[in-house]
């Protein structure tokens, strides 16, 4: 099995189109003055200051593979159709994780007892999105890695909760991982404390069909 | 070879491996000992194709991914693979030997220690020389700092000509975000012989990076891009780039200048005889300059050339002063450091002065850990200041960019010291004109100082552009005449010398009243006269302002851009205050909260109350009117979430203001319903709550907010005892939704009646009735949801 990568920190780019997203911003419909972009943007940066952004990365290889279920060969058996689908053509997945630390919920808690939601919000989304992004580079850190093998990394990843793999599944990947050494807890509803914690599985194929090219850019 | 042609590289080896049986997950290395024949052929087939530079099979040579399959005899391999090499081509190639990257990130931008990666490459480095390397290739980097790490091993064990080549992402910068000029002014002042790109990209997407490199290279630059992006052809995926295509970039290649050129991924032999053929007797244009006035960090570079704008060095980091700053350096920490950079930065410092000088504080551990912080908190280059020699090396070493020294003045001990420092590490520094004899008051014997300093560092390697000459700047309490004599030296800097120029603004003032103007006058002077970098606060609006105005007059800031963008949001906001002086009263109340403009609320209130209006009058007409106008631009996306609340805290810090009033005139308030609010048991998730609680409390609802991570039976004990015809439950979990049937159930199996309103990430529509409760998917749903349920219950109640 190979070693489990740590990151600290990531040190990838503020999402600032995607905070915006998040929050509701329409380009072209939403009105927003110079003004209100500072205040905004000054959120940002705080949130900023309080996000300390790690994350953690596992490649594992598959050893079989049935509809129902992947079988690592770390003998951990993945039960999810979604999931078998999703891994379709890969002989490897990495597992990832993410996470924004605890002083930036303590932050938006104390934004929030100040009455000022309106930057709480800000905080919530810049650290949700940042997070996500933080999965996103630990995908290209690997796409970088097995380049030179003639292989990539899937774009979209899978997650804990999505279609029918079931959220308890976290606890899994949380050992897996070994989240509990970055500083995160899970949940006996397999909620990982701090809150702006996520994981996911990203799958490793070899460069064989055409479909593939849209992942290799 | 570089002075006459361009230097032909080889190109993939990966996929030549394969092509002659290498079996997936095998180590490439280990395979390379065991079945040297095909190595053999594989270089020769390069030589023969015209390859100048082989790179030996070592590029995932060193301890840490050879460890991954058990095999620890590093220097062996590297040793053994070299001389491979060497055996198929003899003295018809350069051999090069290969280093690639550990796979890990080098701190601070990862969890190894950057003095044990410096082991890990001169383990690796140790083997390729034994074995015969005529070169060194340190190629792959996605971390500078790694790069940096090599390239210092390789500096340290040997003289011989050293390459580094880093990859590039599809942005432009690397996964850690250093662009190629910063990655350039890093590596070329730390002693690459050449540096360049690699792997990621084609030709097309490569050939940008060299461009955007070319004018500030003093070293020349290299390409090894990929055969362009994969293709399929047949069943097999190939890279889509013909050997022909390939070698057609090779010539725009040559045109800007690229000094070495070959192949990664996807190319072969027969991609880089084309090549060879396409760039033969082809000259690459050598490096044009000599020395370059730069600083970088791991992610910006910032360029002190002549007729730029005036750069300003943020001087915050200082413990001088600073109790705070002093104890934290004391117990080793380096958290307002961090928060000091970030809020410099943000008021536009260019460039941040570190300085962790203080009794008791361990400088050559603090510069080091301050750096580190620095390196990953802030974009900006740093100087570093100090008077210990150690503790300067130690920030030296571990940045990861090209730093700025303050200082190294005319005396012997600090020439002898710092100078061999610098050079070492390709810094500049700040050339600071006293001897030990003292500081010279007049201009021309700081003048002569700084002549003779120069002259001791060009034997050190330095030109001009790498230095930069202090003004000396003294209290002008003390010496009236010390500020001519500032000027007239930073003006001789920029005239007659030709070099860049700094002053420590503040100095100028200390002792005196009213410092800030003295500040300001004294840096417009300096500009005038062509000062390049002032140490000063960012954080005073009156000396940026002088900066920006200063850069204009100067012809610094050609077009008023910068100017004009740094006074727009202050003129913006004027004319708005302006505006609103002509609103009514109702009409303004209206506008500030629909701009959700907190703090002007009260004064709109107050100027309303002072016209006699009604404060309920202003509540239900003014304010409600105002609240539902943002409902309805939020619904249309004309308004986004932060508008929203503004809007919302506007109102609710207004209800809160005249609620005393209308309770003193005793008028009667309308009954308030409560409303019971809480995130379910076993989520901890309570943003969308607290919208929804406060979008409520403006529509006139006693809100009971539980929290998060509430049980069932205390949500509905506090219905029971409210009485709350309403009660909110938010869960953004799927495992934590299922609490809410049970809420539900509860209150259904104890006759509690209570509508549930249902909100969260995991919640739908469809959920939400099927267990017999209402969904709202936000705050302002939330408020429309409960206005028509409330109504319902006062019709059912009044149809009794």
């Amino acid at each position: 099995m190979e070693p489990i990568h740590t990151f600290d920190p990531v040190t990838c780019d503020t999402p600032w189109d995607r905070i915006y997203r998040r929050l509701g911003y329409r380009k072209g419909i939403t009105n927003l003055s110079s003004f209100e972009k500072r205040v905004i943007d000054d959120a940002i940066d705080s949130a900023l200051m309080r996000i300390h952004l790690k994350g953690t990365a596992r490649r594992l290889s598959i050893s079989s593979r049935s509809s129902s279920e992947i079988t690592l060969t770390s003998g951990t058996i993945l039960q999810s159709e979604a999931l078998s689908r999703y891994v379709n053509e890969c002989g490897e997945i990495v597992l990832m994780g993410a996470t924004a630390g605890s002083e930036i919920i303590a932050a938006i808690g104390e934004e929030t007892t100040r009455n000022n939601l309106s930057r709480a919000v800000v905080f919530d989304a810049a650290a949700s999105e940042i997070v996500d992004s933080a999965l996103d580079w630990i995908g290209n850190f690997f796409g970088g890695l097995i380049r030179r093998e003639n292989k990539l990394i899937l774009r979209k990843h899978f997650s804990a909760g999505y279609g029918d793999f079931a959220l308890k599944n976290q606890h899994v990947v949380f050992d897996l991982l070994r989240l509990d050494r970055l500083g995160i807890f899970i949940n006996e509803k397999a909620i990982l404390v701090p809150e702006k914690t996520v994981t996911a599985i990203a799958g490793i194929k070899e460069l064989k069909n055409k479909e593939d090219l849209t992942y290799s850019h | 070879m570089l002075k006459k042609r361009i230097v032909i590289l080889d190109g993939a080896s990966g996929t030549e491996l394969q092509k002659r049986g290498m079996p997936a997950g095998e180590c490439p290395e280990k395979w390379c000992m065991d079945n040297p024949e095909a190595l053999l052929a594989i270089h020769r087939e390069y030589q023969s194709a015209g390859a100048d530079i082989l790179y030996s099979a070592t590029f995932g040579a060193n301890r840490i991914k050879l460890s991954q399959y058990g095999i620890t005899n590093v220097r062996e391999i590297n040793t053994k693979l070299v001389k491979i090499a060497r055996k198929a081509v003899g003295t018809h190639a350069i051999i090069a030997g290969d280093i690639g990257p550990t796979g890990r990130f080098v701190e601070p931008f990862g969890d190894l220690a950057f003095e044990d990666a410096v082991d890990i490459f001169k383990e690796q480095i140790e083997g390729l020389l034994k074995g015969g390397a005529d070169i060194l290739v340190i190629e792959t980097m996605i971390d500078i700092q790694e790069a940096r790490a090599a390239l210092i091993a390789a500096r340290e064990l040997s003289n011989c000509f050293v390459m580094v080549t880093m990859t590039y992402e599809h942005n432009g910068r690397t996964l850690n975000g250093t662009d190629p000029v910063s990655a350039l002014i890093t590596l070329q002042s730390l002693g690459a012989h050449a540096v360049g790109c690699n792997c990621s990209t084609g030709p097309a997407e490569m050939k940008r990076l060299i461009e955007a490199m070319k004018p500030y290279s003093k070293v020349p630059l290299a390409a090894k891009p990929n055969a362009g992006m994969p293709e399929l052809k047949g069943t097999e995926t190939v890279f889509n780039m013909t050997a022909i295509e390939f070698a057609d970039f090779g010539r725009e290649f040559a045109e800007i200048g690229v000094g070495l050129m070959g192949g990664c991924c996807g190319t072969t032999p027969e991609h880089i005889r084309e090549l060879s053929r396409a760039l033969s007797g082809k000259k690459s244009a050598l490096p044009g300059i000599k020395a370059i006035s730069a600083l970088s960090s791991a992610r910006r570079t910032v360029f002190l050339e002549n007729g730029n704008p005036l750069k300003i060095v943020g001087e915050q980091i200082n413990p001088t002063g600073k109790k705070d700053l002093q104890e934290e350096l004391r117990l080793g920490k380096t958290t307002l450091i961090d928060i000091m950079a970030k809020n410099q930065q943000k008021s536009g410092a260019d460039l941040l002065d570190v300085n962790v000088g203080a009794p008791g504080v361990d400088q050559k551990l603090m510069m080091r850990e301050a750096v580190k912080r620095l390196s990953v908190a802030a974009d900006a280059p740093l100087v570093l200041d100090s008077s210990d020699p150690e503790a300067i090396e130690a920030g030296l070493r571990i940045y990861p960019g090209r730093a700025l020294i303050n200082s190294i003045s005319g005396e012997k001990k600090k020439i002898e010291e710092l100078l061999p420092l610098a050079a070492r590490y390709g810094a500049m520094f700040i050339l600071l004109p006293l001897t030990e004899e003292g500081v010279p008051e007049k201009a021309e014997e700081r003048c002569s100082i700084i002549r003779l300093v120069y002259r001791k560092a060009f034997g050190k390697g330095f030109r001009k552009p790498d230095i930069v000459v202090d003004g000396l700047v003294m209290a002008v309490s003390a010496d009236p005449a010390s500020c001519s004599e500032t000027l007239k030296t930073v003006e001789w800097a920029h005239l007659t010398f030709g070099c860049a120029s700094i002053i420590g603004l503040s100095n100028i003032s200390f002792g005196m009243p009213e410092r800030i103007w003295l500040n300001a006058a004294f840096l417009a002077m300096a500009v005038y006269r062509g000062l390049t970098l002032a140490i000063a606060n960012p954080e005073l609006k009156e000396i940026m302002n002088i900066k920006a105005a200063g850069d204009l007059l100067s012809e610094r800031d050609k077009d008023g851009s910068s100017y004009l963008a740094h006074f727009a949001e202050g003129t913006a906001r004027h004319n708005d205050v302006k505006e609103k002086l002509h609103l009514t009263p109702e009409e303004r109340i209206f506008s500030t909260i629909v701009e959700g403009s907190r703090d002007e609320i009260e004064t709109a209130l107050t100027a309303a109350l002072d016209a006699k209006l009604d404060p309920s009058y202003l509540i239900k007409g003014c304010m409600i009117e105002a609240i539902t106008e943002v409902g309805r631009r939020y619904e249309k996306r004309e308004y986004f979430l932060p508008q929203l609340i503004a809007a919302a805290e506007t109102m609710r810090k207004g209800v809160f203001y005249l609620e005393p009033l209308i309770k003193k005139a005793k008028q009667n308030l309308p009954p308030k319903t409560t409303i019971i609010i809480a995130t379910v048991a076993g989520d901890i998730h309570d943003i969308g709550k607290n919208i929804v609680s406060l979008m409520l409390k403006n529509q006139g609802f006693e809100i009971l907010d539980l929290g998060k991570d509430v049980a069932a039976e205390r949500i509905i004990e506090e219905i029971k005892r409210t009485k709350a015809p309403i009660a909110g439950l938010s869960a953004l979990m799927t495992t934590t939704m299922i609490e809410m049937e049970k809420v539900i159930s509860l209150a259904r199996s104890e006759d509690v009646a209570c509508d549930f309103m249902l909100g969260g990430a995991a919640v739908t529509r469809t959920y939400a009735l099927s267990i017999g409760g209402f969904y709202a998917k936000d705050g302002v749903e939330a408020v429309q949801l409960a206005n028509r349920l409330i109504s319902k219950k006062r019709d059912a109640f009044s149809d009794q």
